[in-house]
């Protein structure tokens, strides 16, 4: 009687608790998510970082080898996405203390803190990148 | 009753210093210290990289064998590589399970430690030599 009672348990299925395909995507839902894939993507971006110093620390030569990736396109194009990822990443930061601090969750303000860090993620990346062109 | 010679004890008592959050608490402290510290060096980094943008090899050797970029370019490295140790966890923790959680963890904290020690040791060696 008791396997019965097993078997009848198996062939139900088990209630699930709704997850992210359920609800509609929000804002914030979004940004959370860009937040993290900002993250992993700053994680393999900084392996630039190690570049630029160990071949500016071994010589010209090996130096001028990284200032040739850094000035073609590819090289171009990996420094402004991870220009991008760092300053996206840094105003969700910000973002994630005001937050932290009990501000900003109520509703029309938390969809503007989110919008404000898409948007103020590519505004910072271009100012940077124009103050880049223009000083040399 | 079950709990009769737990009478006076309240149950947030009964179950302190038991649980798994034990160091939870300390992780997301550090990751608060540090999402902090790298707000102004992450500025600071940028107009770093601005200033280096047009130099040569040995203005870059020159700008960052002067004190202040070296210290804030070390400061900078290290809490990156602790933030960015903490945040992998947390991806990691999410989304990896088994056994393979374990080897994925392991992984990550070499990657940012042998990442922090070469940014470290190509920094001094600028500053150095």
């Amino acid at each position: 009687m008791a396997t019965t009672d097993a078997a009848a348990v198996k062939r139900r299925p088990r209630p699930l608790s709704p997850h992210l395909s359920i609800y509609r995507l929000t804002m914030t839902m979004a940004m959370s998510i860009a937040h993290r894939i900002t993250g992993a993507g700053l994680y393999v971006g900084v392996l630039l970082l190690a570049w630029f110093l160990i071949a500016a620390s071994t010589d010209a030569t090996t130096f001028g080898v990284f200032s040739a990736f850094i000035e073609s396109i590819i090289g171009r194009l990996v420094l402004f996405g991870s220009t991008w990822a760092l300053f996206h990443h840094l105003i969700g930061g910000i973002r994630h203390f005001v937050w932290d601090a009990g501000y900003g969750m109520d509703a029309p303000l938390r969809d503007q803190l989110a919008w404000a860090t898409l948007v103020g993620g590519f505004a910072l990346t271009i100012v940077v990148w124009a103050i880049g062109y223009a000083v040399r | 009753m079950a709990n009769d010679s737990d009478g006076l004890r309240t149950p947030l008592g009964r179950v302190r210093f038991l649980g798994a959050a034990r160091n939870g608490t300390g992780e997301a402290w550090l990751m608060h210290v540090t999402s902090l510290a790298l707000i102004p060096l992450t500025l600071y980094f940028v107009w770093l990289v601005l200033d280096l943008l047009h130099m040569d090899y040995n203005g870059v050797r020159e700008e960052l064998g002067r004190p202040l970029p070296a210290i804030l370019l070390l400061a900078f490295i290290i809490a990156g590589a602790v933030h960015m140790e903490l945040g992998m966890r947390s991806i990691i923790v999410d989304y990896v399970h088994g056994r393979s959680r374990a080897w994925a963890l392991a992984a990550n904290t070499c990657f940012c430690a042998l990442l922090a020690l070469a940014c470290v040791y190509a920094a001094l060696r600028i500053g150095f030599t």
